[in-house]
């Protein structure tokens, strides 16, 4: 076979088309679109706001800024995960009768989410501009948190996607360990109510650094330490490149086994 | 010589589990208990050269490989052992299909496929007219395509397809399902890929078609080639053998 470059026209051409039909068909079925996308985090935001500001209180000021952040953050982790996990058996058809780099599926799948995810963020920059807090240049640096998340959700769907199509049951273990997580991410607790020495069991979760570092920046009001940026950084990279190199050994049976 | 496509002692196995156990907690649960496999061979020791311009039939009952080896050949299998080399782009039309998105509607279908293929919107722009009069289903393109009929989603299938420009097109069993008239318009684009040159596998049950166009002939046996030769005498020898 002729060696084909990953990275060529007619591949960001084939990412684009899946990625727009994708999010096409994930909306077009339901009465209101889109927006269940938005009323799902919301829906969930206005549950936990009322027990954790209400019924028990937790000594954090800005706490609606401070909850929604964390909620649209996970929510973005734990549906791209879900939803790439299943990509090749809705994209069954196509792999199996037409060959184009398998990777382009899950991109694709991941980047859908990537949309829906930034639509939320609208969400909470009108709950910003209408807070107390004034605008800040260093908002800018969520742009790397997102571009930093979003290589930490590609990683693992990557793994996940290609180890479904050998275990179906993970889709089941995926839901449990999705339910861990959100409890071990620091999403309605701060941070700070958790016991020192545990802290550094909670940051070997990179989901809990981009939460909190973003919190930095848009609630506290600075930027963190450039060791911590580091640190996440290469979190990042390690869990794409580990992310990559196994799909790249799992992708020629996926067709035979999906 | 000119050869588009190049096979050399190729091998495709199949490891079949005896009991089915595709679930992690089994996997499990049965660790110390080795999953029985048997191995399936679908293709064994092929060798098969095929020239630029050839137009050739791969016939054989169900289950020899056929479709095995039209997999192999589009890139969507890989083979277990040796070698293959494809010169040239594939228009695949495999198991009657070309990976339809039923979500999606009939044009929608039509440009996703294109550029899977490769072409670009405007390209697709200008074929898009042609696809239509070939599938003839004008009136349906705005319709999704998980309510088409099995045999108007095989029309838009193959006339995607077939009109695509390239090198090689794969064909399995397109004479099968479709009308009559629609069978008709598929010869007429077979003589009219015959006459452009252009380099065609076809894979049919179809003895008649397949003696009416093919150059060359293979006939597959439980994933042996074991007759390769002019149309006439492979399919002669395959009807022969299956009478007695």
């Amino acid at each position: 076979m002729k060696k084909e470059k990953i990275i060529s026209r007619k591949n960001i051409r084939i990412l684009k088309e899946i990625t727009i039909s994708d999010f096409k068909i994930r909306y077009q079925n339901s009465l209101l679109g889109y927006f269940w996308t938005l009323i799902k985090p919301l829906l969930l935001f206005a549950v936990l706001y009322v027990v954790f500001s209400i019924f028990m209180r937790f000594p954090v000021e800005n706490y609606q800024l401070y909850l929604l952040l964390g909620i649209v953050i996970w929510n973005f982790f734990a549906e791209a995960t879900s939803i790439a996990l299943r990509a090749f058996e809705t994209k069954q058809a196509l792999i199996t009768k037409v060959y184009f780099p398998r990777i382009i599926i899950v991109i694709a799948s991941t980047l859908t989410s990537l949309l829906t995810f930034l639509l939320n963020m609208i969400v909470f920059f009108l709950f910003l501009a209408i807070s107390n807090i004034p605008f800040s240049f260093n908002f800018f640096f969520i742009i790397i948190y997102i571009i930093e998340l979003y290589f930490v959700i590609l990683g693992i769907a990557l793994i996940v996607s290609a180890l479904y199509v050998k275990f179906r049951d993970l889709s089941h273990i995926w839901d449990v360990l999705l339910q861990i997580g959100f409890w071990i991410t620091p999403i309605i607790y701060p941070l700070s109510m958790v016991p020192e020495t545990y802290h550094h069991f909670i940051y070997l979760n990179p989901l809990a650094r981009v939460i909190e570092y973003s919190r930095a920046i848009f609630i506290l009001g600075h930027i963190p330490e450039l060791k911590l940026n580091i640190v996440l950084f290469f979190m990042v990279i390690i869990i794409l490149f580990f992310g990559v190199i196994f799909f790249h050994y799992q992708e020629s049976s996926i067709p035979e086994n999906i | 010589m000119n050869f588009v496509i190049q096979i050399k002692d190729l091998h495709k196995k199949f490891r079949i589990p005896r009991e089915k156990r595709d679930t992690l907690k089994e996997n499990i649960l049965h660790f110390y208990k080795r999953v029985e496999k048997e191995d399936f061979h679908a293709l064994k020791n092929i060798n098969l050269d095929i020239q630029h311009g050839e137009f050739l039939g791969i016939i054989g009952k169900n289950g020899s490989g056929k479709s095995t080896l039209l997999k192999i050949i589009a890139n969507i299998y890989k083979p277990t052992t040796g070698e293959i080399s494809v010169n040239g782009s594939v228009s695949p039309f495999l198991e009657l299909g070309i990976g339809f998105n039923g979500d999606l509607s009939a044009r929608e279908n039509v440009y996703l496929n294109g550029i899977i293929m490769g072409l670009s919107r405007k390209e697709i722009d200008e074929k898009y007219n042609e696809v239509l009069a070939f599938a003839g289903l004008d009136e349906f393109m705005e319709m999704r395509l998980k309510n088409f009929s099995s045999g108007m989603q095989v029309r838009l299938a193959f006339a995607i397809a077939a009109t695509i420009d390239t090198d090689i097109y794969l064909c399995d069993e397109v004479l099968a399902v479709g009308d009559i008239n629609f069978q008709k318009k598929s010869l007429n684009i077979f003589s009219d890929l015959k006459k452009k040159g252009k380099t065609v596998i076809l894979v049919s049950h179809d003895l008649d078609s397949i003696k009416k166009f093919c150059t060359k002939v293979v006939l597959l046996e439980k994933g042996i080639i074991t007759k390769v030769g002019n149309a006439e005498d492979v399919v002669n020898y395959y009807i022969q053998k299956s009478e007695e």
